[in-house]
């Protein structure tokens, strides 16, 4: 039926190879070093055991800070009037686009000891372990928000308006809304635990023992041990096999449209609470910005410029080069995914472990793959910062646009292929053009968490190409306050422009 | 869609400007930004050299661009190590990854503080202080040695930073050197007993002692020197001057063999070890000159001062990767 298959063939064996050069071989090398470590010693030694229970623990409390906050707040601001909710929406979700370690530094400036509205008490509290689940528990809860909005955008409207005839909003909230966005909600916890888990640099700014500390510290410390580093990865490995298991088991019967994306919505009137609602999304949005307020208070923008240095234009540079390859893959892989094909979810798979495997991990995986003369183009050069985070965001790339080619009508693309058009023809005439709105808003995604990327790039960037982050990260101990303070917050307002500029082309191009 | 793709090839034009250009040098350095990017500014300025450089973080200070230099070992990337420490280059010499160069300004360093054949020269030191909050700590209790961190006096008041990166395992391996692994390892569970803050690194026991969190803290010249800039009530105590003695520590420049620049970066290694440079590290960053002539800041110890603990540089490289599992197990990882 389908025309010219090599083609389809050629692209997914393309964007295979993308994946397996940048995430299969560098965990390949790090694996066959580890063959040398004593691995049974390492991994049943009571140590890393209750490093790894309590890294779980602390995982899961964050997640259930997540839930706690972001559940509640997705109902509300997806299904309910609360006053200005889109932009309370904006509020709440633009820390989720920040390096975790540029909050935690936020809530320093807040809580600290000689903090804004810091005390001993405050200070003690947040370099601690209710510190970590704070800080980020707010910072992942909107994608909590973000899910959980996505999810009840799946319900079938006439279920609503049945229910309403008998139900009052909450019951029908608890009844119907929240158990069928379920599978949105148990996705987002799923990942919220991920990153939370695989977070190093909040734990160690916080003294609070981790265990990808205990991986990093096969990696920073005096015995370089990467083969080791990858024996104690492997528990987080099977964490995230079994999480994406877990995942595919609760979503993957359901169609992919379920996930959500319907225009339809029914919207309910809170009447009498209306005001209180606001209120309360507007503070929890608001409380997530207070870290940004407070860096903000302390910054100076004397002598920037030259702690800057060409920092920021790396950044930039790099995210989109690897935004836009991460969409090129991503649109390979995640038509397959939509189309239930096996080799596009192994390589889905793929990049969801890349996604939980430690930044620097796979850092030290890019540095013994591609430290070669014959590829020195791509690891003497900023290529190789990309190949990181194509690496390590393949996942934003595949998910979003299976989703959304998911609810494209495939018809389309089939009855094309029955006149003859390849592959790559309805790739290019008909699946970009009709799905260019999710591509570019996938590309923007993928772009931003770039931008905020630290552990991927601070182990292989290549001399004098540093990013921001990395730059923050560098001067952060030594730096004098005010200058670190305020390279953060010219972060965040990088961030914020890409994120204004990208939604506003995005809502200009509502045709696409 | 067309706007991101344009974006994109515009990126793509641009990540060429990140590829080598003839005249420039890379040089992995563990010093602080704060302090050796102005010293690579300079020497820009003088020589029209650009200087492509690669930072460590505080955390994992001053390991992790060596752990890269070792990684990248069998294509190396780098033409020059400036090393916060004069024990970590050690690991570098013992892998044969240092090229013996006997710059001519090595000549005003005295000998201790270089090896004969030239793979590596020391120049502005730092040692290992007490940070003392004296809100929290009376004068006549002041501590006077780093064996004040395990008394109980103290429990929950004091802080160090983890072992496992940074000065301090240097300091920690040059203990086991010198007392023998049962009596350090003895210190170190009294100081576990003590309840002694484990930091992320010595800037974050600065911050814990300025904000008054702990009562003091074991950390280096330069962090001390920062936090009196500052204004942070801190007073600075060189420990052990009436015993064992401080650990005084020279950052040390190695010129790495197969180095892709080597000629700027002899020129680089040469420039480092100029008394221009000493000067600027013993303005900026409270580092103790070696050689003779260079001004010694008011408020900054010259070397010649202090009680300095008997070091062996290449002893303490070896005991430093030898008891890695031990401070890991310590520091609960």
């Amino acid at each position: 039926m389908c025309g010219r298959p090599w083609q389809e063939r050629a692209a997914v064996a393309l964007a295979g190879a993308v994946l397996l050069a940048s995430v299969a071989a560098p965990l390949v090398v790090l694996a066959a070093d580890g063959v040398h470590a004593d691995a049974r010693a390492m991994l049943t030694a009571a140590s890393t055991w209750s490093l790894l229970a309590w890294s779980s623990a602390l995982a899961a409390l964050v997640t259930a800070v997540a839930l706690t906050v972001g559940v509640p707040l997705g109902v509300l601001l997806g299904r309910t009037d609360i006053v200005a909710r889109r932009a309370a929406f904006l509020a709440h979700a633009f820390p989720m686009f920040l390096p975790p370690l540029l909050l935690a530094l936020g809530w320093f400036h807040l809580f600290g000891q000689s903090g804004l509205v810091g005390s001993d008490a405050t200070a003690r509290i947040l370099f601690g372990p209710a510190g970590v689940v704070g800080v980020l528990g707010l910072a992942f809860a909107p994608i909590m928000t973000a899910l959980t909005m996505l999810g009840l955008d799946a319900i079938d409207p006439s279920l609503i308006e049945a229910a309403r005839l008998l139900a009052r909003p909450p019951r029908i909230t608890a009844r119907i809304l929240v158990p069928i966005a379920w599978p949105a909600i148990a996705l987002g916890a799923l990942v919220v635990f991920s990153l939370a888990f695989s977070e190093l640099g909040v734990p160690m700014f916080l003294r609070v023992r981790a265990y990808p500390a205990a991986v990093f510290a096969r990696l920073g410390g005096v015995d370089y041990a990467p083969g080791e580093a990858f024996v104690l990865v492997l528990p987080q490995l099977a964490i995230g096999a079994a999480l994406l298991c877990i995942e595919r088991r609760a979503i993957g019967r359901r169609p992919l449209t379920v996930l959500g994306l319907r225009r339809d919505r029914l919207v309910f009137a809170l009447g009498a609470w209306r005001p209180i609602a606001t209120a309360a999304c507007w503070a929890i949005a608001l409380l997530g910005l207070a870290p940004i307020a407070a860096l903000a208070s302390r910054a100076s923008w004397r002598e920037l410029g030259s702690w800057l240095g060409a920092s920021a234009r790396n950044g930039l540079i790099d995210g989109a080069v690897a935004a836009t390859a991460v969409t090129a893959v991503g649109l390979v892989i995640g038509r397959g995914v939509a189309r239930a094909q096996a080799p596009a979810r192994a390589l889905d798979a793929l990049a969801v472990l890349a996604f939980v495997t430690p930044g620097a991990v796979l850092g030290a995986g890019l540095i013994a793959v591609w430290n070669r003369p014959a590829t020195q183009l791509v690891y003497g050069t900023s290529a190789i910062v990309v190949l990181g985070y194509v690496a390590r965001y393949a996942v934003l790339g595949t998910r979003p646009i299976a989703i959304a080619l998911a609810r494209g009508a495939a018809s389309l693309e089939d009855a094309a292929a029955t006149v003859g058009a390849g592959y790559l023809r309805r790739l290019v005439r008909i699946v970009v053009p009709s799905h260019a709105r999710a591509l570019a808003g996938t590309w923007l995604l993928a772009f931003v968490f770039c931008l905020r990327d630290l552990e991927t790039a601070v182990l292989c960037y290549p001399p004098g190409g540093e990013t921001l982050p990395v730059r923050i990260f560098a001067l952060e101990a030594n730096g004098r306050p005010a200058v670190v303070a305020g390279l953060a917050v010219l972060h965040a307002l990088i961030t914020a422009g890409v994120l204004a500029l990208g939604l506003a082309l995005l809502r200009a191009r509502r045709t696409w | 869609m067309r706007c991101a793709l344009l974006v994109a090839a515009i990126a793509i034009a641009g990540l060429g400007g990140c590829k080598s250009s003839a005249r420039e040098v890379v040089v992995y350095t563990s010093v602080d930004q704060p302090f050796s990017q102005p010293v690579f500014e300079a020497f820009e300025k003088q020589t029209g050299i650009h200087v492509r450089a690669v930072y460590d973080t505080e955390e994992t200070k001053s390991t992790g661009v060596v752990n890269r230099l070792i990684a990248e070992a069998k294509n190396p990337q780098a033409d020059v190590f400036w090393a916060n420490d004069p024990v970590r280059p050690f690991l570098l010499i013992d892998r044969g990854m240092v090229e013996p160069y006997a710059a001519p300004n090595a000549a005003g360093i005295p000998a201790p503080f270089k090896a004969a054949d030239g793979t590596w020269t020391g120049l502005a030191a730092r040692a290992r202080v007490l940070l003392v909050n004296p809100k929290k700590v009376p004068s006549a209790e002041q501590p006077r040695s780093i064996k004040a961190l395990a008394d109980a006096r103290w429990k929950g008041q004091i802080a160090i930073a983890n072992p496992v990166f940074g000065t301090t395992t240097m300091h920690v391996a040059a203990l086991f050197t010198a007392w023998g692994d049962e009596r350090a390892q003895a210190f170190l569970s009294d100081l576990k007993a003590n309840d002694v803050r484990i930091a992320s690194s010595n800037g974050e026991v600065k911050r814990l002692v300025a904000t008054g969190e702990v009562a003091f803290g074991l950390t280096d010249t330069d962090d001390a020197h920062e936090a009196l800039e500052d204004g942070a009530p801190v007073e600075v105590v060189y420990p052990d001057q009436d015993g064992d003695g401080t650990p005084i520590m020279p950052t040390v420049v190695v010129l790495l063999r197969s180095s892709p620049h080597g000629e700027t970066g002899c020129q680089l290694v040469n420039y480092l070890l100029s008394a221009d440079v000493e000067t600027m590290l013993a303005a900026k960053a409270a580092q103790m000159p070696l050689r003779a002539g260079v001004p010694v800041p008011k408020g900054v110890r010259s070397v010649g001062e202090l009680r300095a603990f008997a070091m062996d540089y290449p002893s303490v490289a070896k005991t430093m990767a030898r008891i890695q599992p031990v401070l890991r197990t310590w520091a609960g990882l």
